[in-house]
């Protein structure tokens, strides 16, 4: 089986002794049992030698399965369309691995969460603060652990984790941590010298809400799709279908084409409503809102014809562990036809105006640079990828659903800029109005559901890795007994592409700071108040806005 | 940059009036629509099987006795329509109603008594044996071995709750 694949024969000759514990649980997909003491190197070796994409880590108690945790590494090998688990034991008293995070700046945020929730302790880790935990969330607590319960209250402790401290003479202006249009609080701190961004920090996970305990304590198989579909507010379907995908593949479960069908056809229609979302935002971050009121007009028949569709205007609660729940009928299909000619006609008059709109590029084009060095190492995926002229897309890379059948074409811009990151959303929505229409012409007829067996079996693993609107959106699946899974991992395409914040706005003026995080889809807000922290004496001062306003007209005479 | 303006200038006019009235107009829900569910104690067999699929237990079941007492918690719904596409009676049903924002969550919780029978061989509460061949997943019990899962049930642990009127069921067993 190695021989077959050139890329693990080469894994192979250079760490002989340790993959020989391989196996292909699911087709595509490798998983490698090796000691921990080696596991950086393999993991380095993949990465700087062979090209792999590092995905993301899994921290996994097993305590009751082998007395010791797991932890495991993914890998995606993009070219060859193959994943690669690399798992090893830590023992409970020992509970250290050696961090990857010097080499690989994309698993910073992946180690700290594991030591954040299971405890496993990053050696080597250059910035191993707490992540996703609250900050009055108790010390050594670590609740991904099994012997904790979903619905245990903790106490709260008055700790606060540190902050990365601002350089001197800088001064720290907060952007957030609530913006209240957009769906997830984030909080950025810059520091700034003037007017120009010298460094940044982010804290985040304020909404965390602990699915993957609920997923492996207490719901089965079956409810978790439809608590999937609720992590996201614009990419539900993406998360239920990449659950329901990977159980379906570790389990062996043979989806029928028409399902797949059905569940391409929602994810691409999902697409366009989102791509649209965020082309009125993107206008209406920089304050050109005839963009937001016409994107948002066209975008709503999109919305009307998935609840006609559906049931709902966004949580399709489609997915079921076999298939799909639904049938999309003659009907419908002509419903859909309908609506995507007349968005496909509105959308290339607003295209055609705002790509030749000066004032539009002025603001956009060489806003945000992110080489394709910087996109490669830190691990961006999406458009934020393809705008950085780094062809990645898991419905050609990883196909799932019906993709295999679907002439995919990857939109790839190599701007680097917001403004490619537009046109790539842009380029996307046509192609996706083209997937649509191919999907309903190729569409077979037969069952939309498999048969379940019984019992799923348990101790297998699945993955799937599945193209929304934002990025790749990846779910890991460990199953267990009692029909449900035993560790359910989730990491939503925003996790990586946050971690390019820092060197996206770096040197950028704090103008163009809004529309360089929103160049990428997440949130970020407004700043009322600025915060400003002395670093001799660590007093904390808010500034009213004409306070601030008095001492930015000061800095910059000074400065002359 | 004329032109473009142009061009969007025309597109805004094009649209003309997009808005709706709502709220002083009524919006009309399309057929398949999911919205507030309704329930008919008359129909309900007590089977359970709506409890069992409901991602976020907004509805649960306690057995006192010979009354099984259904509450809904429709606070918590998801509006996934799971609970009436596995009730085999249709006893719950979708109606298009989505305004259900209220300053009270118990405006949207209301419940359910049924009178039960208890079955002499095990102890449980059942309306007829009838009814029950009816269902597929015969309570929490889980499927008997050839049996097709229409509904894609899976037979779990039962949630606290169950656990607790379990004892209850075996206390009065004791008794007897």
């Amino acid at each position: 089986m190695v021989k077959e694949q050139e890329f693990l024969m080469e894994l192979w000759t250079h760490f002989p002794d340790m993959l020989q514990d391989l196996q292909e649980h699911v087709r595509n997909q490798y998983v490698a049992t090796i000691p921990r003491e080696v596991l950086p190197a393999v993991v380095k070796h993949a990465v700087k030698q062979l090209g792999a994409r590092f995905v993301i880590t899994v921290a996994t108690d097993m305590r009751q399965k082998t007395g010791d945790y797991r932890i495991s590494y993914i890998l995606a090998f993009d070219k060859q369309k193959k994943f690669l688990v690399l798992q090893s034991a830590v023992p409970p008293d020992d509970m250290k691995i050696t961090s990857v995070t010097p080499d690989i700046p994309a698993a910073g945020w992946a180690e700290r969460e594991a030591f954040d929730v299971m405890g496993i302790v990053p050696v080597g880790h250059p910035d191993p603060r707490r992540l996703i935990l609250p900050d009055d969330f108790p010390q050594g607590v670590h609740p991904l652990r099994r012997e904790f319960a979903y619905n245990e209250i903790f106490p709260q402790e008055p700790n606060m984790p540190p902050r990365k401290p601002a350089p001197e003479g800088t001064t720290v202006v907060p952007l957030g941590p609530f913006y209240p249009t957009l769906e997830e609080p984030a909080y950025f701190r810059l520091f700034l010298d003037g007017e120009r961004v010298v460094g940044s920090d982010y804290r985040g996970f304020y909404n965390h809400r602990a699915v993957e305990k609920l997923g492996d304590s207490e719901l089965n198989y079956n409810q978790i799709p439809f608590v999937a579909q609720q992590i996201c507010g614009i990419c539900g379907q993406v998360h239920s279908c990449a659950y329901a995908q990977a159980v379906e593949d570790a389990c062996g479960i043979e989806t029928p084409i028409r399902a797949k069908y059905i569940r391409s056809l929602l994810l691409e229609l999902e697409r366009i409503h989102s791509h649209l979302l965020w082309v009125g935002l993107a206008g209406h971050i920089i304050g050109f809102d005839t963009i937001l009121m016409q994107a948002w007009r066209i975008r709503e028949p999109v919305m009307w014809l998935m609840e006609r569709v559906t049931g709902n205007r966004k949580h399709y609660s489609s997915n079921l562990i076999g298939g799909v729940r639904f049938d999309i009928d003659e009907t419908a299909a002509e419903d859909i036809r309908r609506v995507m000619d007349k968005v496909e006609q509105e959308l290339k008059a607003v295209v055609d105006a705002i790509s030749i709109d000066t004032t539009l590029m002025a603001r956009l084009k060489g806003v945000g640079i992110l080489t394709e060095e910087d996109a490669r190492a830190i691990g961006v995926v999406g458009p934020v990828a393809r705008g950085s002229n780094v062809p990645i897309d898991c419905r050609v890379d990883h196909p799932y659903a019906a993709y295999e059948y679907l002439d995919v074409q990857i939109q790839v811009q190599d701007g680097c800029d917001s403004w490619a990151r537009t046109m790539v959303r842009v380029l996307e929505l046509f192609e996706s109005i083209r997937l649509v229409r191919k999907i309903l012409d190729d569409m077979p007829g037969g069952p939309v559901m498999a048969k379940v067996d019984h019992e799923l079996p348990s101790g297998r693993i699945g993955l799937c890795s599945v193209e929304a609107a934002r990025g790749e959106s990846h779910h890991y699946v460990l199953t267990g007994d009692e029909n449900r899974p035993y560790r359910w991992r989730v990491r939503a395409p925003t996790y990586p592409n946050l971690q390019a914040v820092g060197v996206m706005i770096m040197g950028l003026e704090l103008a163009d700071v809004p529309i360089s995080i929103g160049s990428y889809d997440p949130c970020f807000s407004c700043t009322e108040r600025v915060e400003t922290l002395d670093v001799n004496t660590k007093e904390i001062r808010i500034y009213t806005r004409e306070e601030l306003e008095e001492m930015c007209k000061r800095k910059t005479w000074e400065k002359e | 940059m004329f032109k473009a303006k142009l061009k969007e200038a025309v597109i805004c006019f094009g649209a003309g009036r997009v808005t709706l009235k709502y709220p002083f107009e009524p919006v009309k829900v399309p057929p398949k629509f999911r919205g507030k569910i309704e329930f008919d104690a008359r129909k309900c067999i007590g089977c359970g099987g709506c409890a069992n699929v409901c991602p976020p237990r907004c509805i649960v079941i306690e057995d006192i006795g010979e009354i099984a007492k259904i509450t809904f918690y429709l606070d918590r719904c998801i509006q996934c329509a799971r609970c009436y596409e596995v009730c085999p009676e249709k006893a719950i049903w979708p109606t298009g109603e989505f305004e259900t924002a209220t300053p009270d969550k118990s405006d949207l919780r209301s419940d359910m008594t049924i009178w039960m029978s208890t079955c002499q061989r095990c102890g449980r509460c059942f309306e007829t044996e009838n009814a029950i061949d009816k269902f597929p997943s015969k309570r929490w019990r889980g499927r008997g071995p050839g049996e097709e899962n229409k509904h894609g049930i899976f037979p779990v642990k039962p949630p606290i709750e169950f656990v607790q009127r379990m004892s209850l069921v075996r206390e009065s067993e004791e008794k007897i």
